[in-house]
């Protein structure tokens, strides 16, 4: 074993040593502690959630990115950039997998100008497809987070009030230049309630921590790219209702196959591909049909071209309730022989290894700790609750 | 002759036309050229009709100009006036300047607006396909499709170009570049330009001044970065610069500043002192040598100057929207030009500055975090007042249609299923539960093209149909979907303008039908019989879905009156 300088640069080594990073406890298990953090502040996030607030469930948020200089550092493996794009692909899948009636845009910021690369648009697909494209910009310049903001801005202000708009930015350098003040922008984006989160990739910047501060937003540095990953789901989650939201009535249409009288469907194209240059409309014969104007369309959500409709599938408006309606959090107890194995996935729990384990308020019934993380982010449903009948109706209207 | 209605504004004799001799006249409208001893006018053209002139090049024995117009035709002109070439030059001069002059008037306008709109179409195959269904078929006017169907193209091209912020490296950032023979090459982008433009505008005077009349651009930028104003050791009292005026009004600018002095009770500039611990701990102010005058002093000045002008260059932009300018930063009041402090403050900004200071002092004292009296953010939530929470849970009670069960038989239920289940012993592969026809014909039916799959059967219609078919199909669809987002888009109709607009949208759909639909229908029923029904069918609904809301309407309006 070569006994190196302590004292030596990393550089003249000539290969990283990154066994060095992970670190051993007491017990010699392997322990990272950033993991340990991840986990105790979502566990903080899982307690302060309670039902029956007043939430902005319309969401419409702009994502900018920060496509300058700074995002080809190499602390985040491969580059700050490319890790950015591959959790900014999972980040769009999981928001509307939990947000149906939700919309995304997407704004970079770079060469002191900002760039809008996606649309207002509810289609997960696209905006997946202008992401990956990033891969490919160049990172030359410096950010102008006010160009950003204020491009994210002149789309938001023409939302209807019941719109919750929001914009979260990603921030990898330590500096912005800005052609005019941008304590004015804040000022006007306070006065039209966009809350805004960023997430820092560096160093905690004021400028930034004055925005979040004013909008109502958070903002958070990395620590690594799990504590990243961590950091952007936070933003999955509908924020509380800003104060100005109004609430008003939507009006939403629930499509339908068509009727037929006749034994023949007949074929018809979909509006949404009609003027897409790759792949023009088809005529096929399945769709969902628009009950205003009949025009036809692939997929749900979706704004009808025509009429302007909000097509949605009852599905989608059940998914918002899990975050009206959410499951009851837990009690950590310690593990005390309780019971010998755990309800939801039948586990048998080991003295040494569990040491917390999780036991529902209304049914009784002791979970693990993987299946209480799990009933909380994913299925928002107590197993005990929802197999006796007795309780399931309970656990609602007690909350 | 049209000559005597029109002012002659030049009249050259002994112009040659194509080989024949003749008189050149340039009224106020047109160019003429008139034939020798004839009355006629050979050639005319419009001024509006021409693009360009060329003139021959000097030195060539035949004097020519030559005139292009937006057709593509050119016409030709030889002066042979019989002094000599001289006058002949000087002939065509002549005519050369008066028509430099009157072409700018009557270039057209709308000449550049159809050019832009002829690249928009071609570039937009969609765009070009909804124009020559809807305009062509006179379904919509062109001035309506413009505006309306295409505004989002013709917008794009005049979204605005963004400010950039001028980075304190700018300057530093134009890496010159050696070549070769003790040279330096700096290339200079129209960024850095607007930055030097916005940081030094005296710089942006000079270039006003002196380019394009006395310098061109590269001699400007080569005279800048040449001039010691550029470099770091500025001795410009002694060159005759072009630049040594825009040292000499900085330094003004900086006096002035230094006048005026930092609004800001809170801040204290001699803070930025140098200062170092001494022996026993005590501070020493290091005492500045003024008789300095080297070249550090000079470059720091240098660099603060800088710094000083990029700063500014952000601030001298007039806040946009009428943001309220005394609420923000006491420091945004505008620097009055006269450099003295404003003494006349109104009493409103000044009772804010007051408040502002006191906020500021508070900000600084307290932590807010430390303090417990602050409430958590969780209660600042809005709350949700849901009066009977199972209404959201469970879907609308049909009431009757339930059947109620009571306890008991639930009960006896759940232990009968019970029983059942304990005598499923085992199930042998052999015991046959359905008789093998019956397996086979439920095959038969669910497989593609039975009677339960009748889906199928029009997925592979729709393969018969042949592309061009199609693609008509496609572009109607199209057509029709931008009239109908315009139709739809009217409801509620508020207003007079946007009644009005619903009724010739109306309009246009029915024009439509019978435009494009009608004769495609038509052509179907010759060619292809099987499909012709279904293929429309669709079209045909969604136009009804537009005309039965438009009749609902006019009901209702009439029902009001």
């Amino acid at each position: 074993m070569d006994e190196e300088d302590p004292k030596e640069y990393r550089w003249e080594t000539g290969y990283e040593k990154t066994w060095e990073v992970i670190q051993e406890d007491d017990d010699g298990f392997l322990e990272a502690s950033v993991a340990d953090i991840i986990q105790k502040s979502k566990r903080k996030r899982q307690a302060l959630k309670q039902g029956h607030a007043k939430l902005g469930m319309m969401r419409h948020l702009y994502i900018v990115i920060d496509c300058s200089d700074s995002m080809s550092g190499q602390d985040l493996k491969p580059t700050r950039l490319l890790c950015t794009v591959k959790l900014m692909e999972a980040f769009i899948e999981e928001f509307f997998d939990q947000n149906p009636i939700s919309q995304l845009g997407i704004i970079i910021m770079h060469n002191k100008r900002a760039e809008k690369i996606s649309e207002l648009a509810g289609n997960g697909r696209k905006h997946a497809k202008a992401v990956k494209a990033l891969n490919r910009t160049s990172l030359v310049g410096e950010p102008s987070l006010q160009n950003g903001l204020e491009l994210a801005l002149k789309s938001l202000k023409l939302l209807p009030s019941h719109a919750s708009r929001e914009i979260l930015v990603v921030m990898g350098s330590l500096t912005t230049c800005d052609p005019t003040d941008i304590n004015v922008t804040i000022e006007n984006l306070k006065t039209e309630g966009v809350r805004c989160c960023v997430i820092g990739l560096a160093a905690e910047v004021h400028v930034c921590r004055h925005l979040a501060n004013e909008t109502g937003g958070t903002y958070n540095v990395i620590l690594e790219d799990s504590h990243y990953k961590d950091l952007l789901f936070q933003n999955v989650d509908p924020p509380p209702a800003a104060v100005c939201l109004e609430s008003s009535l939507i009006k939403m249409g629930f499509p339908h196959q068509m009727a037929t009288e006749g034994t023949e469907d007949p074929l018809t194209m979909c509006m949404c591909h009609i003027d897409s240059a790759d792949e023009g409309s088809k005529l096929t014969t399945g769709g969902y049909y628009c009950p205003q104007c009949n025009s036809k369309y692939c997929e749900l959500p979706v704004e009808c071209r025509s009429c302007g409709l909000t097509l949605v599938s009852a599905p989608h408006l059940a998914r918002s309730y899990h975050h009206l309606f959410p499951a009851a959090n837990y009690k950590e107890l310690p593990y005390e022989h309780q019971s010998a194995i755990c309800f939801a996935c039948q586990k048998s729990f080991i003295a040494d290894n569990d040491k917390q384990v999780y036991e529902c308020n209304n049914c009784k019934k002791i979970f693990c700790t993987d299946c209480d993380m799990f009933i909380h982010d994913t299925l928002h449903t107590c197993p005990g609750c929802a197999t006796n009948l007795a309780t399931f109706q309970m656990s609602h209207s007690s909350q | 002759m049209t000559t005597s209605s029109e002012d002659v504004l030049l009249q050259v004799p002994q112009v040659k036309y194509k080989k024949g001799d003749g008189t050149l006249f340039l009224m106020d409208s047109r160019l003429a050229w008139m034939v020798e001893n004839r009355d006629t006018v050979a050639v005319s053209h419009l001024y509006a009709d021409i693009k360009t002139q060329k003139i021959s090049p000097e030195g060539k024995s035949k004097i020519q100009l030559q005139v292009v117009l937006h057709s593509g035709v050119s016409s030709t002109f030889h002066f042979t006036n019989r002094n000599g070439a001289q006058a002949q030059a000087q002939d065509r001069d002549r005519v050369k300047e008066l028509l430099q002059n009157l072409l700018p008037k009557f270039k057209r306008k709308v000449d550049r607006e159809l050019e832009e709109k002829n690249k928009l179409l071609s570039t937009n195959p969609s765009l070009l396909q909804l124009y020559k269904d809807l305009v062509m078929t006179e379904v919509v006017s062109s001035e309506e499709f413009w505006a309306q169907h295409a505004s989002q193209y013709t917008q794009k091209k005049n979204a605005q170009s963004q400010e950039i912020g001028v980075s304190g490296a700018f300057l530093a950032d134009i890496k010159p570049q050696t070549d070769g023979c003790n040279g330096l090459k700096y290339n200079i982008t129209a960024d850095i330009i607007e930055c030097i433009f916005k940081t030094y505008p005296a710089v942006k005077k000079k270039y006003v001044e002196h380019v394009p009349a006395k310098l061109t651009e590269s001699q400007f930028w080569t005279k800048f970065f040449q001039s010691h104003y550029f470099h770091r050791d500025r001795k410009y009292a002694e060159s005759k610069d072009v630049f040594t005026e825009c040292g000499k009004i900085d330094d003004q600018e900086m006096k002035k500043d230094i006048q005026n002095g930092v609004d800001d009770p809170l801040v204290d500039i001699t803070e930025f002192d140098d200062k170092f611990i001494d022996e026993g701990y005590g501070t020493q102010l290091e005492k500045s040598n003024v008789g300095n005058g080297t070249v550090s002093q000079a470059m720091i000045k240098r660099f603060n100057q800088h710094s000083i002008m990029v700063l500014k260059a952000t601030k001298s932009k007039p806040p946009e929207n009428n943001v309220p300018q005394n609420g923000i930063e006491p420091k945004q009041q505008v620097l009055h030009p006269n450099g003295a402090v404003p003494a006349t403050r109104t009493l409103e900004e000044s009772n804010n500055l007051h408040k502002s200071k006191k906020q500021r002092i508070h900000e600084k004292i307290s932590y807010d975090d430390l303090d417990t009296s602050i409430d958590c953010k969780q209660n600042s939530i809005a709350q949700l007042n849901l009066s009977k929470v199972e209404r959201y849970l469970h879907g609308p009670m049909p009431g009757s249609a339930i059947e109620h069960l009571s306890p008991n038989d639930v009960a006896a239920a759940s232990r009968n299923m019970h029983q059942e289940l304990k005598q499923w012993r085992s199930r042998l592969p052999t015991s046959a539960l359905v008789s093998p026809a019956a397996a086979v014909g439920a095959l038969g039916e669910l497989s593609p093209g039975g009677a339960l799959m009748r889906g199928f059967q029009e997925q592979s219609l729709a393969q018969l149909v042949p592309p061009d078919i199609e693609k008509e199909v496609r572009n109607l669809y199209l057509g029709l979907c931008e009239l109908l987002s315009h139709f739809w888009k009217c409801f509620p109709a508020t207003s007079q303008a946007s009644e009005q607009k619903l009724v010739k949208m109306h309009e246009a759909l029915h024009r439509f039908h019978s435009a494009k639909i009608k004769p495609f229908e038509d052509k179907l029923i010759r060619e292809l019989s099987p499909l012709s029904h279904n293929l429309t069918k669709h079209l045909n609904q969604l136009l009804n879905a537009a005309y039965q809301k438009f009749s609902t309407w006019q009901k209702m309006k009439m029902n009001h009156r």
